[in-house]
């Protein structure tokens, strides 16, 4: 009896006090994913995909400069080294290839490589399909119609039309590894043992718990080769499971913590980590039926808005005010007539002269389809709760209608038709980080449901025309100039309530150093150490 | 008693089909779209009609059930969506995880609802059967997943003792057993309870009947009183035992999301709000087959220990 | 094995007829003097009362809240429970939220025992083809636990008020089918319906009045342990977001919309899950009691 209680007793102790050892050198992450990202290439679960899986095993042609956070990221040669339009035929690029480049099962980098995954993507008959891959990396790559390889270091890539924004779609295409594939002759298996030429490499995966990558020791670019031996990466899709994995220190980096937490989190030493990135919260508005048709009614919506008060006591500042898609600072904001800033008294006197009354005559009414969670969404119902009540006190009435995410997607796609007929707006998060995702799918004619997401629907010829032409300018400034212009024009029209910007807030242990919070959706983990 | 054991198998086999159908209508007929589910949200509805036909998800149901069906016969799930892979082997990885938690959680409220039970029925009528009867009456009626809170407040968050989520079955036995302490807790009140008061209620019966009286006034011992309530309340018990542990799998699905613990019932949550059908049907025909064999063999194993039962 | 009612003279119809008002007024007459019932009966009313008078005493407008009074911990002035995520006042959820949940929890056992007493009579009685086709369907949803078919009829349908009573009515109604039909073949075993029956009298003034005392007792006995079972299950639907939506108050919601607050302030997120037990509690103690004073073991 006695040593079955020392037993127990010292089961107990083991059990009390031991606590999982992060080896040294080791990141572990927690993710706001329910799942491991497809690992076979084209990543889904969006941008946390790229962000954790695609951009660290594998590398596009032209890869995002992720170094800085004073600045928007910007692209920069990834596995080219440079590339240019020809001048006598605007429809295809010559792409230089970057050479001694190494995948991580060994076999070099060339322009096989990158007509293989072309074809992956495209080439529907081909035995090398990747059926999911392509279906998520497709919407992305919408105006590239072919790539040839003319040597074993150089591609030439053809469009569909003249277009500028080609670097912005091939920095979505990872290149994978065709040796590698031909050894499996099968996606689901190249997908466990992936082979790509980003500084990591996959060393374990287990779905839907965790992820394992190493640090590639034969990375191409010293200067980015990881400085932690191992990265791991964890699901974990409810707030409060990653704070507490945090906390206890089963993880050393979470994104996303609950903003309630974040005093306490700092308080306990924990780094808080944020910046500005390409992220939109706002209410899409429907524009062929009332109340939202008539411009000073959006703008009236739009000076409603307590956006400080916002970011202030409800996310504990993780957000930021917004007055456009852009913010102040990036190459696209320009110089909106319209501030947007909170200004109630303001907004009143617009929808008087709307003609709407509020008190007595026509108040406005709309119903809004909101979301219950969702990635990006923030934290919607506190959020929307706010909006409502800024709105109710100018006079605006909106009914909110909660759905879960998924369904708020799909409705989303289908535009304001069938069950969606009696909805005037939909709350729903975007990136903006090339011309196409801010601009081109919203804003221009030819993106109208079903073609593209342009639910509004906002027809605007001016604004056409000036996407058209940010097309067709092939020098960077010019159509950053361009593309402001437009983003003038549309803060004017006010097709949408725009509310805030989310700050990406990332929660770490004080032993984590060396990471630079960019001006993106995408993170480089190769400047990150774990001390002890 | 073999004519009762062939029926009672020729019996499973309605019901599996049933519970098929029943599965496959269920999650067919929900509303909402497989596939915009898994596909980016940039992605438009030109998009996904695309990947719809790729995927061939618009054949007539009847037709898809049938082939689902043939391919089930033959032991492939299908794949689910999310992750391509192959259905049954995500569920058996999880279906591993919520057994290893269920049979834990029964092995400790069998454990001590049974010991709690037998106590509080000889001690009859006396304070501590009152103090026991409290305690399982307690653990029936609390709110398993709230309990499961509780014990995350109070071990994780004040006291940091033990871990909150997941398994952690990649840093060892030890931290396995650490992460599955707290849901293991949380699942087996309700047994717990249950078993209390049924076994407690049994014992009680079967002491009250007349020639157990007799036997103690001939002089039998009360280990032998003890031995003989044990098996009279045995087919009873062993239902209600079948009934918990099939609760304890069954009803993982609000432990396991309190505790992210990976098993069918994450994994369920998972596949409905992702719209991942294959997964789902696969989860829920594994679970009801799994459900219908432990019906089966608890009502087997009772008729062993008493065989009057075969006679209805 | 149930324990049939007390004993009563055979003779003519009208005698019979008369006997079960006794039985019943033996019951109420158990229950009144047992302690533990009559306490949870009053904890049962009180939560009633406070469930229907809600939209009366609650202090505050459940929809209102404001975001900076966030999370405000128990004991708050004018807040007494305290203040939930966005800051609605939580004794006034709790007070909705009841109604809810109580809602929710009430409804599938009230169909599951009207429904499947039907059912599970008219499977008992008749026999033959319609026992087997009515019992073997039941049989194929009572494959499934309780908490995954409810969980897997709502995760089909979808979130929603009515789905979700859609779904735990499928889930009882199995079960009392079961009760039912099983206390009906006994009572159609009786000696003494053999004996009417070869008299010549009609058998269904006999049935009638076994059927009150001894398939109506164990059923509602039954059903009354279900309750509390429903009650759970209701709020948790809710908390895994497949039942109530929001923003309407609802204990299990309450659950899972505070349940990220914990590290933030851990006892105002307990707060539904106490209304829970409690309630739960309650009807655990009066299906107890009820079982009791009618000597029924289900």
């Amino acid at each position: 009896m006695r040593r079955l209680e020392t037993v127990v007793a010292s089961l107990f102790a083991l059990l009390a006090f031991a606590g999982p050892a992060g080896a040294q050198g080791t990141l572990r992450i927690g993710m706001t994913a329910s799942d491991i990202p497809y690992s076979g290439g084209q990543p889904d679960n969006g941008f946390e995909g790229f962000r954790f899986v695609g951009y660290q095993i594998y590398e596009p042609l032209i890869a995002w400069d992720l170094t800085r956070s004073d600045r928007p990221a910007a692209l920069v040669p990834g596995l080219a080294e440079s590339w240019e339009v020809r001048k006598a035929d605007p429809t295809k690029w010559v792409f230089k290839l970057r050479r001694n480049v190494k995948f991580h099962d060994g076999s070099p980098f060339t322009a096989d490589a990158v007509v293989f995954t072309w074809e992956s993507i495209k080439k529907k008959d081909a035995p090398h399909f990747d059926t999911y891959g392509s279906a998520q990396v497709i919407p992305r790559l919408a105006s590239l119609k072919a790539m040839k390889k003319l040597d074993d270091h150089t591609v030439e890539i053809e469009t569909n039309t003249p277009t500028s924004f080609v670097p912005y779609q091939v920095c979505y295409m990872m290149i994978v590894s065709p040796v590698q594939w031909q050894k499996f002759k099968d996606w689901r298996k190249f997908a466990d043992q992936p082979s790509g030429t980003g500084p990591f490499r996959l060393t374990k995966l287990v779905p839907r718990e965790r992820l394992e990558l190493e640090a590639f020791k034969e990375y191409w670019n010293p200067s980015r080769r990881p400085k932690v031996d191992k990265a791991i990466f964890l699901p974990m899709p409810e707030p409060t499971t990653r704070l507490a994995a945090l906390r206890s220190g089963q993880v050393d980096w979470i994104e996303v913590p609950p903003p309630d937490a974040i005093p306490q989190l700092k308080a306990a030493g924990f780094q808080i980590v944020m910046n500005t990135y390409p992220h939109n919260w706002t209410h899409t508005l429907r524009l062929d039926k009332e109340p939202w048709n008539n411009k000073l009614v959006r703008k009236a919506a739009n000076y409603a808005i307590d956006r400080v008060g916002i970011c202030k006591s409800l996310l504990n500042d993780t957000c930021a005010p917004a007055s456009g898609i852009t913010y102040k600072g990036h190459p696209w904001y320009g110089t909106p007539k319209e501030t947007y800033e909170y200004n109630p008294t303001k907004a009143k006197e617009l929808l008087r002269q709307a003609g709407f009354d509020g008190a007595s005559k026509r108040p406005v009414k709309a119903v809004h389809l909101i979301s219950t969670s969702g990635s990006g969404q923030m934290l919607p119902l506190p959020m929307n709760e706010l909006v409502q009540k800024n709105l109710k006190e100018v006079g605006i009435d909106i009914d909110l209608q909660p759905v879960e995410w998924n369904a708020l997607t799909q409705r989303f796609r289908v535009g304001f038709t069938g069950e969606n007929a009696g909805m005037n707006a939909w709350n729903i998060s975007f990136n903006f980080q090339e011309p196409w995702s801010a601009f081109g799918r919203f804003f221009h004619s030819k993106s109208v449901v079903p073609a593209s997401l342009n639910t509004m629907p906002y027809i605007n010829p001016e604004v056409d025309k000036l996407l058209d032409e940010a097309a067709q300018a092939f020098d960077i400034g010019r159509q950053n100039e361009i593309l402001a212009k437009l983003h003038e024009i549309v803060v004017d029209d006010a097709p949408w309530i725009f509310i805030v910007h989310d700050l990406n807030p990332r929660a770490m242990s004080a032993r984590v150093k060396g990471f630079v919070p960019p001006q993106s959706w995408f993170v480089d983990l190769t400047s990150v150490s774990v001390g002890k | 008693m073999w004519a009762y054991v062939g029926r009672r198998l020729l019996l499973a086999i309605p019901t599996l089909l049933g519970a098929s159908i029943i599965v496959f209508a269920m999650v067919h007929l929900a509303p909402g779209d497989p596939m915009s589910a898994v596909m980016p949200v940039d992605a438009s509805q030109a998009d996904i009609e695309a990947a719809r036909r790729m995927y061939g998800f618009d054949q007539p149901l009847p037709v898809q059930y049938l082939r689902w069906l043939g391919r089930v016969a033959q032991g492939d799930l299908g794949a689910s969506i999310a992750t391509r892979r192959p259905v049954l082997q995500d569920v058996y990885a999880a279906l591993k995880n919520s057994l290893v938690l269920a049979l834990s959680a029964s092995v400790l409220s069998f454990g001590i609802g049974i010991a709690l039970g037998l106590f509080a029925a000889f001690q009859r009528g006396r304070a501590l059967d009152k103090l026991m009867s409290a305690v399982a009456i307690v653990g029936v009626s609390v709110p398993h997943y709230w309990a499961g809170i509780i014990l995350i407040i109070i071990f994780s968050v004040q006291l940091n003792w033990l871990p909150a989520m997941g398994a952690a079955a990649e840093d060892g036995v030890l931290e396995y057993l650490k992460h599955m302490a707290l849901p293991t807790i949380a699942l087996a009140l309700i047994p717990l309870g249950v078993l209390t008061r049924v076994v407690r209620s049994a014992a009680l019966d079967i002491l009250a009947q007349e020639f157990v009286l007799a036997l103690r006034a001939k002089g039998l011992g009360r280990a032998m009183v003890f031995a003989h309530v044990v098996k009279n309340s045995a087919p009873q018990i062993l239902t209600v035992l079948g009934l918990q542990f099939g609760f304890a799998l069954g009803g993982s699905v609000l432990v396991e999301t309190v505790f992210s613990w990976p098993g069918t019932g994450y994994l369920m949550n998972l596949a409905i709000f992702q719209r991942d059908l294959p997964l789902l049907q696969g989860i829920i025909l594994v679970l009801a087959t799994f459900f219908v064999v432990l019906n089966l063999a608890v009502d087997l194993a009772q008729t062993l220990v008493d065989p009057r039962i075969a006679r209805h | 094995m149930s324990t049939l009612a007390p004993p009563m003279a055979t003779g003519d119809v009208e005698t019979l007829v008369g006997a079960p008002m006794s039985y019943w007024r033996t019951v109420a007459w158990r229950l009144r003097r047992d302690p533990t019932t009559i306490v949870a009966g009053a904890l049962l009313v009180l939560i009633a009362l406070a469930a229907i008078l809600a939209p009366v005493i609650a202090p505050h407008d459940p929809g209102a809240g404001s975001i900076r009074l966030r999370l405000a911990p128990i004991g708050t002035s004018s807040h007494l429970l305290g203040t939930d995520e966005q800051g609605r006042d939580m004794l006034t959820r709790l007070l909705w939220g009841g109604r809810m949940t109580l809602l929710t929890g009430l409804t599938p056992v009230l169909v599951g025992f009207l429904l499947g007493t039907v059912l599970g009579v008219l499977a008992g009685f008749v026999g033959g083809l319609t026992n087997t086709l009515i019992m073997r369907t039941m049989d194929v949803f009572y494959a499934f636990p309780a908490v995954l078919l409810a969980i897997a009829i709502s995760g089909s349908l979808g979130p929603g008020l009515w789905n979700t009573l859609i779904a735990l009515s499928v889930v009882f109604v199995p079960r009392v089918v079961r009760v039912a039909e099983s206390a009906t073949v006994q009572v159609k075993s009786l000696e003494f319906v053999a004996a009417a029956r070869a008299s010549g009298s009609g058998v269904w003034p006999i049935m009638r009045h076994h059927l009150l005392a001894n398939v109506l007792g164990p059923v509602l006995v039954f059903s009354s342990t279900q309750v509390s079972l429903s009650i759970i299950l209701a709020a948790g639907l809710s908390f895994l977001g497949l039942g109530v939506t929001p923003p309407a108050a609802e204990w299990g919601l309450m659950l899972n919309t505070l349940r990220g607050s914990i590290y933030v302030n851990a006892w105002v997120p307990a707060l539904p899950g106490v209304a829970i037990f409690l309630t739960s509690m309650a009807f655990n103690l009066l299906s107890d009691g009820l079982r009791d004073a009618m000597e029924i073991r289900v």
